[in-house]
């Protein structure tokens, strides 16, 4: 589904260049949910704005659903976005100006779906979320965790094949995050590949694989014990 | 549909007060606008009046005699033939009017000798031999007066039998005020007591002195001599090229005194100057409606670009969410496009009903002419085309914002 080789993202300031990423490898399979850990900093969500081609990358290469990413143009990434992708924030990105109903409505919009199916999607979406009957809300109205759903609603009513949730629960408290946890293994459940980056090791240890990322690499936690070993016998 | 309206109509709802000052702003400027555009409009079609006259080519030297005169008649036949003689002029006239004069003569046409009313009421009236040539009329039916049609006015004015005008040239405006079923040319009319037939009709000629909106070319006339001394006097009247006018002037003037060294110059001027001097209150008037019209759109699109800057500063985020979600960089430029569009549709719909309201007021208050419908369309073109035109940079800003702003704010 996903497949990134010796990719690098380099930012380049009048002063200093960041190797945001640098030889970054990983291979995430159709229906995989994936957590990606590792400190502030290493580049967690550089490589989640990379995976969904919020950003363009300076190395390496990039394979989505067997499409070369860097050969896309402005146009198809977008195209890309709205219909294989769905993004969960941390800051949820609701936008404030629209009502519940609308807010999950804008990515199918630019799908230039008919009406009857967008408020097919949006109903369904927000029934599933557990928030069909705040669809006339503002996202101003509701709770922190209410507005996370709202989101992931958003994310789902398109049904895209790939989840990209950057730290969905950092900005909710322990409850709140479980429930939205719960939300994210039920789509995985339905097919769904997620990729999600978190901080809170329980919610890590819920997914199927995890990976973690140091310095803006990849590292094997489950290769690194047996070296240890294996040194230590020597 | 090119961009949904319904969220953009939803979210503008969540800045009304914005939204309704930039509508009221588009709202003013477009009423303004449209009642000054065709008050502009007004003034030029003054001030291009056509005079029906050679405008570049004529000069007027006018010269007042100090003390009574005998032979004034003969000594204006030798100013005339002196003047002739000049190089470079081609024509030359004693002539009791000129147009864009402030004073001149008007008379009354009646259709028969016991008819109450007038037909027409004040028409300028041209006195002096030879006014068709001297002005470069043109004649578009009949014949110019012939030498023996030619009677003193003078002898006219003291009321001398047989002095009365028997024969006339109209404009074509009041032939067709007279006749308006018919041909004027060959009718008698009635002027003074006797009856004045229509041997030609002019074009244009515009009246020797202020008009009442419509009757510019309310002119005639008639085959009578004038003198200087002859009651409003008289104006000699010169055709040259435009480029000699200047030096023939001096000229005119220099020989004119030669022959009588006592007289008083009291007017040496172009016709063109002449006409500019006539139409400098219309020119003020219309400068400062241009003006006041240009400092409107200005300050209106400045509101828009310094509004739609606003807007993309505030809302760079959900552009960025946008942009993650799908929306291309067209998509971001249509918004902020179609948004600018309700806004001018809201606000021009809203300008169209004070426009009318400003036009109804100064149709009461000042007699003016009631704005036209046709302006209202233009004006409404005129703002969207402003309103897009000042949304097309901070929209651009808008469509160039990020996908990524959505992860990193
Ligand atoms: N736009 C940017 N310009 C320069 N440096 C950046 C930019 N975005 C991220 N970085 C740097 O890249 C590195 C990785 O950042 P990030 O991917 O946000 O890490 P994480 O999400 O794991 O906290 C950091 O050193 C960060 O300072
Ligand atoms: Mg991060």
């Amino acid at each position: 589904m996903l497949t990134m080789n010796h990719l690098a993202k380099v930012y380049r300031t009048e002063v200093v260049e960041t190797y945001a990423l640098r030889d970054f490898n990983i291979d995430v399979k159709e229906g995989e949910f994936v957590a990606v850990t590792g400190p502030s900093g290493s580049g967690k969500t550089t490589f989640l704005t990379i995976a969904g081609l919020l950003e363009t990358f300076t190395g390496g290469e990039y394979h989505l659903d067997g499409m070369e990413v860097s050969k896309l143009d402005d146009n198809a990434r977008s195209r890309i976005r709205n219909e294989k992708i769905g993004f969960i924030f941390q800051a949820f990105n609701l936008i404030p100006d629209l009502n519940v109903f609308d807010n999950v409505e804008v990515p199918l919009r630019y799908r230039g779906m008919k009406a009857a199916e967008r408020k097919q999607r949006i109903m369904d979406a927000l029934e599933r979320v557990g928030l069909a009957s705040r669809a006339k809300h503002y996202p101003a109205e509701l709770s922190g965790g209410q507005q996370q759903r709202v989101a992931i609603a958003r994310a789902l009513a398109g049904s895209p094949r790939l989840l990209l949730a950057d730290e969905p629960t950092g900005n909710l408290d322990t409850q709140m995050a479980r429930g939205v946890m719960e939300l994210l293994e039920e789509i995985h459940r339905e097919g769904a590949t997620i990729v999600m980056v978190t901080h809170d090791p329980e919610l890590a240890a819920r997914a199927q694989r995890n990976v973690h990322v140091i310095d803006g690499q990849v590292v094997d936690l489950t290769e690194e014990p047996r070296f240890h070993s294996q040194t230590s016998h020597a | 549909m090119p961009m949904d309206i319904l969220p953009i109509l939803a979210s503008l709802r969540r800045h009304k007060v914005t939204a309704i000052l930039l509508i009221l702003e588009i709202a003013l400027t477009c009423a303004i606008v449209c009642n000054a555009v065709f008050l502009i409009g007004l003034r030029l079609d003054r001030i291009h009046t056509p005079s029906g006259v050679a405008d570049n080519e004529l000069i007027m030297v006018r010269m007042s005699n100090i003390g009574g005169r005998s032979d004034v008649r003969a000594r204006t036949l030798e100013d005339l033939a002196a003047l002739r003689g000049i190089p470079g002029v081609r024509s030359a006239a004693i002539l009791a009017q000129t147009p864009f004069g402030y004073s001149g003569t008007t008379s009354s046409i009646k259709l028969s000798s016991d008819q109450k009313l007038p037909t027409i009421s004040y028409v300028s009236t041209y006195f002096g031999e030879g006014v068709v040539n001297a002005f470069g009329l043109e004649l578009v039916q009949g014949r110019d007066f012939s030498a023996d049609e030619y009677h003193w006015l003078q002898d006219l004015n003291l009321g001398l039998p047989g002095s009365s005008p028997r024969s006339v040239i109209v404009t074509e405006a009041v032939a067709k005020r007279l006749f308006p079923d018919g041909n004027a040319l060959g009718k008698d009319v009635y002027i003074y007591d006797e009856p004045s037939r229509v041997i030609g009709i002019v074009r244009h000629l515009v009246t020797s002195q202020e008009w009442v909106p419509g009757q510019e070319d309310y002119s005639m006339i008639l085959p009578m001599r004038v003198s200087p001394d002859a009651g409003m006097g008289g104006t000699y009247v010169m055709r040259t090229s435009p480029d000699q006018r200047d030096r023939v002037l001096d000229a005119a003037v220099a020989k004119l005194k030669g022959l009588d060294p006592r007289r008083v110059l009291t007017q040496k001027s172009t016709l063109e100057k002449q006409r500019a001097t006539f139409f400098s209150a219309d020119r003020a008037t219309a400068g400062w409606l241009i003006a006041t019209c240009a400092a409107l759109l200005v300050v209106t699109a400045l509101g828009i670009v310094g509004l739609g800057s606003f807007w993309v500063a505030q809302r760079r985020r959900q552009i960025g969410v946008r942009r993650a979600l799908g929306a291309r960089r067209v998509d971001i430029l249509r918004y902020f496009q179609t948004e600018n569009f309700l806004l001018a549709t809201f606000g021009i719909v809203l300008g169209m009903g004070m426009a009318y309201g400003i036009s109804l007021f100064l149709v009461l208050q000042y007699e003016l002419p009631r704005l036209p419908a046709h302006y209202l369309p233009m004006g409404a073109v005129l703002l969207w085309l402003l309103g897009q035109g000042a949304v097309l940079s901070p929209a651009l800003r808008a469509a160039s914002v990020p996908p990524v702003v959505a992860t990193r704010g």
